[in-house]
C-alpha cells in the first residue's frame, strides 16, 4: 500500500473551544490508483488531505490521534526537515485555485524551474529547459516563448496546467488534488480531468482526489471515500456505490442530483443542514437528516461495518446498512 | 403556449476599450453581448447556459436593467423597458426581479433579514402600507421555509442554503411577474442545492413566475427549464425545449458542451463519446469573423469563416418540420447527434 491513514483525528482550537474536524478518517491508495474522497464543504476532506501531506495550519490544527503511514514510514514521526524532503518530491498536492497557488510576481518558468532548483540542486539554465519540457508534457501550446510568460497571462485551464506540471514535476509517487477542476468551465474541465487520469497511468501514480462532484467521481475514481461531518462514511469501490449505496447520507446525494439525460419531477432532497463541528449530533452524526433512523442511531455512533453482501472490500459507517443496501425500511 | 411576457431582440452590450487620459479614444470594444434574441412566455422557465464569459450574467443584468443595453431592445409586455426612466422604469422593475448568484455577498451584512427582505417596499410604499410590512416578510420567511421568528436575525447567523432562501424571498416581496436568477445554487452544497431547486419549482407554481434561470451546470438547467438556450461568446447558438436541445442537440458546441459533462454513473465511463475541444474560448474583444466557434469546431470549413451563420432552423433539418430535430440552430452545418442518452440506470 502506498498510502494507509489510520484513524486520523484533527482538532482545531478556537475561541469557542476545539473542534473536531477530522474524527477517526481512515483510508488507503495504492500505486496507480485513484481514490476518490467526497464530502460537502465542511466534512474534514480537505482538512486530512493537508495533514497527508504535512501543510496543516499548527496551530491553531493539531493531530491528536491516527498515523499515517507512507511508503511503510509513519510520517507523523518524521522531523519536519524529512517531510519537507518528501513534499515535491514523493508527494504533491493540486489546489482548487490556480490563480491563488502560483506566485504573481514570478514566471511559470522559474515557478517550474524551482523545484528542479531546490530538490535537485540543477543549474537555473537547466532547470529552464526541463519547465520548458514539462510545459509541453501537460500540453501547453507554445512552451517556449510561454514560460517566460508570468500566472495572470494564462487562462485558468492553462494555469490548472501548470499546477498540475508543478506536481508531477519530480514524478511522486502520490499525487493529492484538491478539487482540481471546480474553478473551471465543463468543456476545460474534461481535459484537464483526461490529462490527469493519462499521465497517472503513464507514471502509475496513486492519486487521491477531493471533491464534491458526483459526475467527476464516477468518471474516474476507482474507490470512494464519502466524507461527512470528519468521519468516512462509507467506502467502496466505485462501480457498488452507484449501484447501490450501502449509507443513506450517500443514497440522498445520489438521489439528489439532477440528470442529463431525461428531466425527472421533483428532485430528491436530504433534509436539514450538514452539522456545524461545534455541534456535532450524538450518535450517528446524520441522524437528524436521516430516513432510517431508530433510536439506536441516536445513541450509539456506528463503528465501520464491513459490508459483506457484495464482492469488493465495503464499509459502511451505518447500523442499518443492510437496510439501505436493499432499499428497504425507505422512506 | 402562453403568451409572450419578455421579447428580446437584437440585444448587443459593448463595454469600450480606451487608451489614453487626456484624450481617451476608444480603441476596441469587449464584445460582452453580441446580438440576442428570445422570447420568455408567461409561467415558463427558460434556461441559459453556457461557460464563463460567454455574457450569460451580462443578459442577465440587462433584462432588470442594472445595465444599459448598447443596442437591441427587451419588450416587457410589448412595452420595449430598455429607453425608460424615472416613474416607468421603476413600474417595470417591480415586476422582474433578480435572485444572485453569491448569498454571501449579495446580502448587506449589517441589515436584519427583516429590513433586506422589507427593503424593495421602501421603494415600492404601495405594495404595502407601512404598518404591514412586518407581517408580510414573516409570511414570506415562512413561504421559502424560514421560520418567520428568525425576521430579527443577521445574515451571517444563517447557512449558505438559508441565506439564498433569505435572496429568493427579497426577490419576491413585490410581488414580481418575472425572476432572474443568476446562478441562483452554484455556491451552495450538493444536499442544500437539491432543497432550493424544489423550492423554486414550487413558487414558480404558487406564484404563477416566470423564469430565466443563467447556470453552468446543465443538469440543472434540465432539470427546471422548458426551454434552453445555449450562449457561446455573447451570441446565443442554439435554443429550443429541454428535449431537443438534450436529446437532439444538433449544433457542435451544445454537442461538445453536453458530452463533456461528467455523468454520475461509472458503466457509463467506457460507452460515452466524449468530444474533448481543443483551445479556449476567445477573447470577446477580438471575435473570429463569421462563426464564432469555428476556432475549436472540427467541422468547421471555409464557409464558416466568411459567413455568419443566422439562429433559425437549419434548412437541411427541415424535412420533419414538427421533430425535434428542427429547433433554432447557428450553425452552416447542423446535424443531430445523440451525446447524453442511454447514460445507464443510476439510482433515481
Amino acid at each position: 500500500m502506498l498510502l494507509e491513514v489510520r484513524d486520523l483525528q484533527v482538532e482545531f482550537r478556537t475561541r469557542d473551544g476545539s473542534v473536531k474536524a477530522v474524527n477517526g478518517v481512515t483510508y488507503a491508495v495504492d500505486a496507480g490508483e485513484t481514490l476518490a474522497v467526497l464530502g460537502e464543504s465542511g466534512s474534514g476532506k480537505s482538512v486530512t488531505a493537508q495533514a497527508v501531506m504535512g501543510i496543516l495550519d499548527m496551530p491553531p490544527g493539531r493531530i491528536t490521534g491516527g498515523e499515517i503511514l507512507f511508503q511503510e514510514r509513519d510520517l507523523l514521526k518524521l522531523k519536519e526537515d524529512e517531510r519537507r524532503k518528501l513534499r515535491g518530491a514523493e508527494m504533491a498536492m493540486i489546489f482548487q485555485d490556480a490563480l491563488s497557488s502560483l506566485n504573481p510576481v514570478l514566471t511559470v518558468g522559474d515557478q517550474l524551474g524551482e523545484m528542479f532548483v531546490v530538490h535537485r540542486g540543477m543549474s537555473r539554465k537547466d532547470a529552464r529547459a526541463k519547465a520548458v519540457e514539462l510545459m509541453d508534457r501537460v500540453r501547453i501550446p507554445a512552451a517556449k516563448e510561454r514560460v517566460k510568460q508570468y500566472p495572470h497571462q494564462f487562462s485558468g485551464g492553462m494555469r490548472q496546467r501548470i499546477m498540475i506540471a508543478m506536481a508531477l514535476a519530480l514524478e511522486p509517487a502520490l499525487i493529492i488534488a484538491d478539487e482540481p477542476t471546480t474553478a473551471l468551465d465543463v468543456t476545460v474541465q474534461a481535459q484537464v480531468m483526461d490529462l490527469l487520469a493519462e499521465l497517472r497511468r503513464e507514471y502509475r501514480m496513486g492519486l487521491i482526489l477531493i471533491t464534491h462532484d458526483l459526475g467527476v467521481v464516477a468518471d474516474v475514481a476507482d474507490r470512494i471515500a464519502v466524507m461527512y461531518a470528519g468521519r468516512i462514511v462509507e467506502s467502496a469501490p466505485v462501480h457498488d456505490i452507484y449501484k447501490a449505496p450501502a449509507h443513506p447520507y450517500t443514497k440522498g446525494l445520489l438521489e439528489s442530483i439532477p440528470r442529463l439525460d431525461h428531466k425527472g419531477r421533483e428532485l430528491y432532497a436530504i433534509k436539514g443542514l450538514p452539522p456545524g463541528l461545534m455541534n456535532i449530533p450524538q450518535g450517528c452524526a446524520f441522524h437528524p437528516r436521516c430516513p432510517l433512523a431508530q433510536d439506536l442511531c441516536r445513541t450509539d455512533v456506528p463503528p465501520l461495518y464491513e459490508v459483506t453482501d457484495t464482492d469488493g472490500a465495503r464499509h459502511s459507517a451505518c447500523h442499518f446498512w443492510r437496510e439501505c443496501l436493499h432499499g428497504r425500511a425507505d422512506s | 403556449m402562453a403568451e409572450p411576457i419578455l421579447e428580446v431582440s437584437g440585444l448587443v452590450k459593448h463595454y469600450p476599450l480606451t487608451r489614453g487620459i487626456l484624450f481617451r479614444k476608444q480603441v476596441g470594444a469587449v464584445r460582452a453581448v453580441d446580438g440576442v434574441d428570445f422570447t420568455l412566455h408567461r409561467g415558463e422557465t427558460l434556461g441559459i447556459v453556457g461557460e464563463s464569459g460567454c455574457g450569460k450574467s451580462t443578459v442577465a443584468r440587462m433584462l432588470v436593467n442594472l445595465e444599459r443595453p448598447t443596442a437591441g431592445s427587451i419588450k416587457y409586455k410589448g412595452e420595449d423597458i430598455t429607453r425608460l426612466s424615472g416613474r416607468a422604469l421603476k413600474a417595470v422593475r417591480r415586476n422582474i426581479q433578480m435572485v444572485f448568484q453569491d448569498p454571501y455577498t449579495s446580502l448587506n451584512p449589517r441589515m436584519t433579514v427583516g429590513d433586506i427582505i422589507g427593503e424593495p417596499y421602501d421603494i415600492h410604499p404601495e405594495v404595502a402600507p407601512k404598518g404591514d410590512r412586518r407581517r408580510r416578510v414573516q409570511e414570506l420567511l415562512d413561504v421559502v421555509g424560514l421560520n418567520p421568528e428568525h425576521i430579527n436575525r443577521y445574515p451571517h447567523q444563517f447557512s449558505g442554503g438559508q441565506r439564498q432562501r433569505i435572496g429568493i424571498a427579497r426577490g419576491l416581496a413585490l410581488r414580481p411577474e418575472v425572476i432572474v436568477a443568476d446562478e441562483p445554487v452554484s455556491a451552495l452544497d450538493v444536499s442544500v442545492q437539491a432543497q432550493v431547486i424544489n423550492l423554486m419549482d414550487r413558487l414558480q407554481n404558487e406564484f404563477d413566475l416566470s423564469y430565466v434561470f443563467i447556470a453552468h451546470d446543465l443538469s440543472i438547467v434540465r432539470h427546471i427549464s422548458d426551454r434552453v438556450g445555449v450562449m457561446y461568446l455573447g451570441r446565443i447558438v442554439e435554443i429550443g425545449r429541454d428535449a431537443e436541445i438534450y436529446d437532439h442537440p444538433t449544433h457542435p458546441y451544445t454537442q461538445a458542451l453536453l458530452s463533456a459533462v461528467p455523468v454520475p454513473d461509472p458503466e457509463a465511463r467506457d460507452r460515452r463519446a466524449r468530444i474533448i475541444l481543443t483551445g479556449d474560448v476567445p477573447s470577446p474583444t477580438n471575435v473570429p469573423s463569421g462563426c464564432r466557434f469555428r476556432t475549436r469546431c472540427w467541422k468547421a470549413e471555409d464557409r464558416c469563416a466568411r459567413e455568419v451563420p443566422v439562429l433559425a432552423v437549419p434548412s437541411r433539418l427541415r424535412t420533419t418540420p414538427t421533430g425535434p430535430e428542427a429547433h433554432d440552430s447557428a450553425c452552416h452545418f447542423a446535424q443531430v447527434a445523440t451525446v447524453v442518452a442511454g447514460q445507464g440506470n443510476g439510482p433515481g
